[in-house]
């Protein structure tokens, strides 16, 4: 009798207060939404780490003909040249992990393969791209090293560390998180004074049912639980909302498109978006809970 | 049941007390009109029996509990021990007579059961039988007041207190109401009610409190209501 009394109390409370109600689902479901992007980019960047890490290596590109760098002075690298390098690397282990060589035509298949969808891919002939030696560093961190070592020896043209391209990019990544983490702090904010504010005005509202419940001697949790539960259901519902969309981001944004455009494995997925949801219920409902909490004990007193 | 030892309450901001140093006890099953000029603190005193105001000095003891040590949470305790009655009769405008009632008996968690046979009895014992669908702007106003009684008896409380309950209506009207809650104080219910309503209190020669300015200025039994004058 009591819950079926109190779900009764809370459906009423909703619908007379649909608007707020309305307002409070929003407004919960663009601050989650942002929050969860921004954990969903701190989640990308990690895997991006993971992926490129990985696969992170240094390059020394080989002279040619027509190699502008004045090191090369116009001559190719000569074979034992290479065997000069290639004896050096392997000097050099553990810091080096894995020399791979790779010849004009191998360099040239696997950039036609990586921008096939590229217009990019039409321009470039065999050659363009030197033949070079990629080496995997067991640190990825020392490739000063390498570049120390290399950087104009005979036959080298270039060393290119793709790590430092890489963190340029994370930077990029780290200040997009950043930047959705403000944001969804100011939304989170927003709907925390939201929340408030729909409950001062229920409370308000519906005085009289309040005030009668005092006189007769509810309890406090009778009193306060439906505008509690009102709360928390609206915004529960606004989790849910924004849930849906970021897996609807994941899916259809990532998945979809930007792993079939690019590259797989690199992309977060719409696991990923499993993963943050408890946090994110979790989050919200202690918000709510603790906002109203406050509010009613502010505004509902006996 | 109710007492007061040296209560003195002053509102903040404002000079003068409300109520200055009353004594005052009432029994059990006893019926006490407080009567008074608007201002005298008859409503003062009743707020500080239900708790809504704490004195500013002395003890007031209510049903076994010391208000003045009363903690916050058990308020509510106290309050169920106690049924009120208004002159503006508080019912619930978008709930039926038998909502209104129920809803006291709801709010305190009683079975559905219990309810469905404490209700019609207390609607018939308030002769409201047959009403039980309308809702309060459908009714008069003296069956309203009858819904607000039943509302504060229907959890049968070992106290009714009434403000003015007869503020709003005619003298026969005020008669039936005065004499409804007559009926309940045979049931052992101890009823303070406040009043300046002279008519009722000469007719039912009940003991009756006078307050002056926040002063106790007579108190007899089977008393009239301007004695005193």
């Amino acid at each position: 009798m009591r819950l079926q009394f109190i779900l009764s109390e809370i459906w009423i409370g909703l619908r007379r207060n649909l608007s707020m109600a309305i307002s409070v689902v929003l407004v919960t479901m663009v601050s989650m939404y942002l929050l969860g992007l921004g954990l969903l980019a701190q989640r990308q960047a990690d895997t991006f780490k993971g992926y490129w890490y990985d696969r992170v290596q240094v390059t020394i590109f080989m002279c040619t003909e027509d190699s502008g760098e004045p090191a090369c002075d116009k001559k190719a690298v000569t074979e034992e040249q290479k065997n000069a390098i290639k004896a050096q690397l392997d000097q050099m282990r553990p810091l080096v992990k894995n020399v791979y060589y790779e010849s004009e035509q191998q360099a040239y298949d696997r950039f036609q393969k990586q921008f096939r969808n590229s217009p990019l891919a039409g321009n470039v002939r065999v050659g363009d791209i030197p033949q070079n030696f990629r080496v995997q560093l067991s640190d990825p961190t020392k490739y000063e090293v390498i570049v120390s070592s290399f950087e104009g020896a005979p036959g080298v043209g270039a060393v290119q560390d793709q790590k430092k391209v890489l963190d340029k990019f994370f930077k990029g990544i780290n200040y997009i998180t950043i930047f959705s983490f403000v944001l969804a702090a100011l939304m989170v904010l927003c709907a925390v004074l939201l929340m408030a504010t729909t409950i001062r005005q229920a409370a308000f509202s519906r005085r009289r049912e309040t005030g009668i419940m005092k006189l007769v001697g509810a309890s406090n949790f009778t009193i306060r639980f439906p505008f509690m539960m009102e709360t928390l259901l609206s915004s529960l519902l606004g989790a849910a909302a924004a849930t849906g969309l970021l897996w609807a981001t994941a899916n259809y944004g990532f998945n979809r498109y930007l792993n079939q455009l690019i590259l797989d494995q690199a992309f977060i997925g719409v696991s990923d978006v499993w993963a943050i949801t408890p946090w994110m219920v979790v989050g919200v409902a202690v918000l709510s809970i603790g906002t109203s909490w406050v509010t009613l004990w502010r505004y509902l007193r006996v | 049941m109710i007492r007061f030892e040296n209560v003195t309450k002053v509102y903040p901001r404002s000079s003068r007390p409300a109520l200055h140093d009353i004594n005052l006890e009432v029994n059990r099953g006893e019926f006490v009109f407080v009567v008074g000029q608007s201002g005298s603190g008859k409503s003062t005193l009743l707020r500080l029996a239900l708790r809504e105001e704490q004195a500013t000095r002395g003890t007031v003891l209510v049903a076994g509990h010391e208000l003045g040590r009363l903690p916050h949470r058990k308020v509510p305790r106290l309050r169920r021990e106690i049924g009120t009655v208004f002159q503006d009769f508080r019912l619930l405008p978008n709930k039926t007579v038998y909502q209104n009632v129920a809803f006291a008996l709801q709010v305190l968690g009683r079975s559905g059961h219990a309810i469905r046979q404490v209700v019609p009895e207390t609607l018939e014992m308030v002769g409201l039988q047959g009403k039980e669908k309308r809702l309060p702007h459908e009714l008069s106003g003296g069956e309203q007041q009858r819904v607000a009684i039943a509302r504060a008896f229907v959890n049968k409380p070992a106290i009714l207190l009434a403000d003015e309950p007869t503020g709003n209506l005619d003298p026969t009207t005020s008669l039936e109401i005065v004499r409804l809650l007559d009926r309940i104080n045979r049931t052992g219910t101890t009823i303070v009610m406040a009043t300046h309503d002279d008519d009722i209190v000469n007719q039912l020669r009940k003991r009756v409190v006078e307050l002056d300015n926040g002063e106790v200025i007579r108190d007899e039994n089977q008393g009239v209501y301007g004695a005193a004058r």
